[in-house]
């Protein structure tokens, strides 16, 4: 009778291992950002050049030792200003995930899960929110919430992310919601409270993570697109988007002060882009290929 | 005193689900009893409301749009009308449910033997080693080889048979008294399908539960069940001994189910019956018997007005018929 099972158990053990790769180009990747990262936490006890020091004595400099990526027009360092405005993008991207995430993430699994009235209420509030582009409402209270801070920044774009993080995560969660093992987990007599964490979050995190490094970039650049704008951090105070916004003005005399800080956030953006592509890729937990 | 034996006694059952297009009758008015360490079997087509049936009598409706009338008393428990809190405390421990397919049933980033720890530790209140010692009994008690190892394995790691065997155990950890099997079987092979049904079947004697195994396949449960009850859009139609459903049925649609499926003793190539034409539109039921426009038998009255179930010659055999079939000489039997 059990003939058959042991065809099974034998099956269990020859396969071979099917670990599926990353790549080389996923780990350059992590490398890269965990070098923005580390670049940026560490920043002022690195050996770099005070990146608010004006030295008029050279001015729109290009590459050179001293001046690894040159100066600009007021003779501060390119290369120490963009490891410094790193901080910014990283901290104001980190921050508003934390309140995107921290509220629009538990609020559409619930939602998800509950469903019923608890759900269309929220939902249709978020379609509210939705419905209205979110970089015209953040520029338009940054505009008027002065003086202007890191922490209102985080705070703006943080409250304009919940909604689209609630979409998403809900609608992640309503799939694994419908799943039959959450209705037997449910006839366990597990509480509703277990059933979210337990089965509803790890198998709705793969999607949120690789929704977060997106979501990450989308802020990153959004940052960007409101210090370009003027209505982030203040001058001096360096971030990638001021510093291209600075370089406007003198495009035609410098324009290493346009390209160097464009291809940081160039990078970064690629690289999260890509490690979200491979991670969901990674964990999507394909049940038939067996 | 036999209302006390009785594990599961189901009254005036209804399931109504309000649809865009009108009240679907899922489940009409069903009622059966069941005894402690019995195996009940429930049988009809796709669409009968086998299913909801079986979800009516665990207490698992949506939370919107569904009316459940009549009483489910499971071990002097009402579960109709029971809030989520209360059929918890019965979950688990009085009732516990297999799935169709053991390929969803389980929670893909969990190992398995979490997955039945779960229970042991939560509701049973054991501590960690305690609970994993005994999920990796239940795997053993299920037929599963080298159970210690396979305790970490992800049920992506294990073949349906196999995962099959992983929701029973679960089912099975908080040792309840009724077990629902809904179609337990359909989503596995052939081969491995007996094998989990001798284990279903080993395992209810073992732990003196009784089982509800809810199928389309008679063969299913031809020789492991004491009881079976036939349906037809949402209405039982005949129920009785499973000897006298296959032997001394009156109810033309059980003649033509078991028509419809294949025997051993039939010559080969002998073609199978097939019932003609499409179970009942639920949103819209006939005035009649519900089987009337595909029954050979079906007359005038059949159209008209819905027969109720009666009771046969055999004690506890009943059907709902007009025209029943003619009773069978009961010596042969």
């Amino acid at each position: 009778m059990y003939v058959n099972e042991m065809a099974e158990e034998a099956s269990v053990h020859s396969r071979p291992e099917r670990k599926k790769k990353l790549g080389l180009l996923f780990w350059i990747c992590v490398g890269w950002i965990a070098l923005n990262v580390l670049a940026a936490i560490l920043a002022s006890v690195l050996p770099l050049q005070n990146p608010l020091f004006q030295n008029y004595a050279t001015i729109n400099a290009g590459p050179s030792l001293r001046h690894l990526l040159g100066t600009d027009d007021l003779g501060r360092d390119i290369f120490s200003r963009i490891v410094f405005g790193s901080r910014v993008s990283i901290e104001v991207s980190l921050g508003a995930m934390v309140i995107g995430f921290g509220v629009g993430a538990p609020l559409g699994m619930l939602a998800a899960y509950r469903r019923g009235k608890f759900d269309s209420v929220l939902s249709s509030v978020m379609y509210v929110f939705l419905a209205f582009p979110a970089i015209i409402a953040t520029i338009a209270v940054l505009s008027f919430w002065t003086p202007r801070s890191l922490l209102k920044i985080i705070i703006v774009i943080g409250l304009a992310s919940i909604p689209l993080v609630y979409r998403v995560i809900r609608s992640a969660a309503m799939t694994v919601a419908t799943k039959d093992y959450v209705i037997a987990a449910k006839v366990q007599g597990a509480t509703d409270r277990r059933i979210l964490m337990k089965e509803l979050l790890p198998n709705v995190a793969p999607i949120g993570i690789s929704f977060l490094l997106v979501g990450i970039a989308t802020v990153v650049t959004l940052e960007g697109a409101l210090a370009f704008l003027g209505l982030s951090v203040n001058p001096p105070t360096p971030s990638w988007g001021n510093m291209i916004n600075e370089s406007l003005a003198i495009l035609q005399t410098n324009p290493w002060l346009a390209i160097f800080p464009s291809l940081a956030m160039c990078l970064f953006l690629l690289c999260l882009n890509f490690i979200g592509d491979r991670l969901r890729a990674h964990f999507d937990v394909a049940e038939g290929k067996l | 005193m036999s209302q006390k034996q009785k594990l599961l006694v189901v009254k005036d059952l209804a399931t109504t689900f309000h649809t865009p297009s009108g009240p679907l009758a899922a489940v009409g008015g069903v009622s059966f009893e069941l005894e402690q360490n019995e195996t009940l079997g429930i049988v009809g087509e796709s669409g009968s409301g086998k299913t909801v049936l079986s979800r009516t009598i665990m207490g698992l409706q949506p939370r919107a749009n569904v009316e459940v009338r009549g009483s489910v008393l499971l071990n002097g428990f009402e579960v109709v009308g029971a809030s989520e809190k209360e059929k918890r405390s019965i979950w688990g421990l009085e009732v516990a449910m297999i799935f169709q397919d053991p390929m969803t049933s389980l929670n893909p980033v969990m190992r398995v033997g979490k997955q039945i720890d779960e229970i042991l530790r939560v509701r049973l209140g054991m501590d960690r080693p305690a609970a994993k010692a005994k999920a990796i009994e239940l795997l053993d008690l299920v037929g599963i080889p080298s159970p210690a190892e396979r305790y970490d394995v992800f049920p992506g790691e294990l073949s349906g048979g196999m995962r099959q065997r992983v929701v029973i155990a679960t089912a099975l950890a908080g040792s309840p008294k009724l077990l629902m099997a809904d179609e337990p079987t359909t989503g596995l092979d052939v081969t491995i399908q007996a094998q989990i049904l001798n284990l279903l079947e080993e395992l209810k004697e073992r732990m003196k539960m009784s089982v509800v195994l809810v199928t389309h396949d008679l063969g299913v449960v031809a020789t492991r069940t004491s009881r079976i009850i036939v349906m037809y859009a949402g209405r039982i139609v005949e129920m009785g001994s499973t000897r006298d459903v296959f032997y001394h049925h009156r109810m033309p649609y059980t003649r033509a189910l078991l028509e419809g499926s294949p025997k051993v003793s039939n010559p080969s190539h002998t073609r199978l019956l097939a019932i003609p034409g499409r179970p009942p539109n639920l949103l819209n039921l006939p005035k009649g018997c519900s089987f009337a426009p595909r029954c050979s038998f079906a007359t005038d009255r059949c159209h008209e007005e819905r027969p109720e179930l009666e009771a046969a010659g055999a004690p506890d055999h009943t059907f709902a018929c007009w025209n029943p079939l003619p009773v069978k000489e009961r010596a042969s039997a």
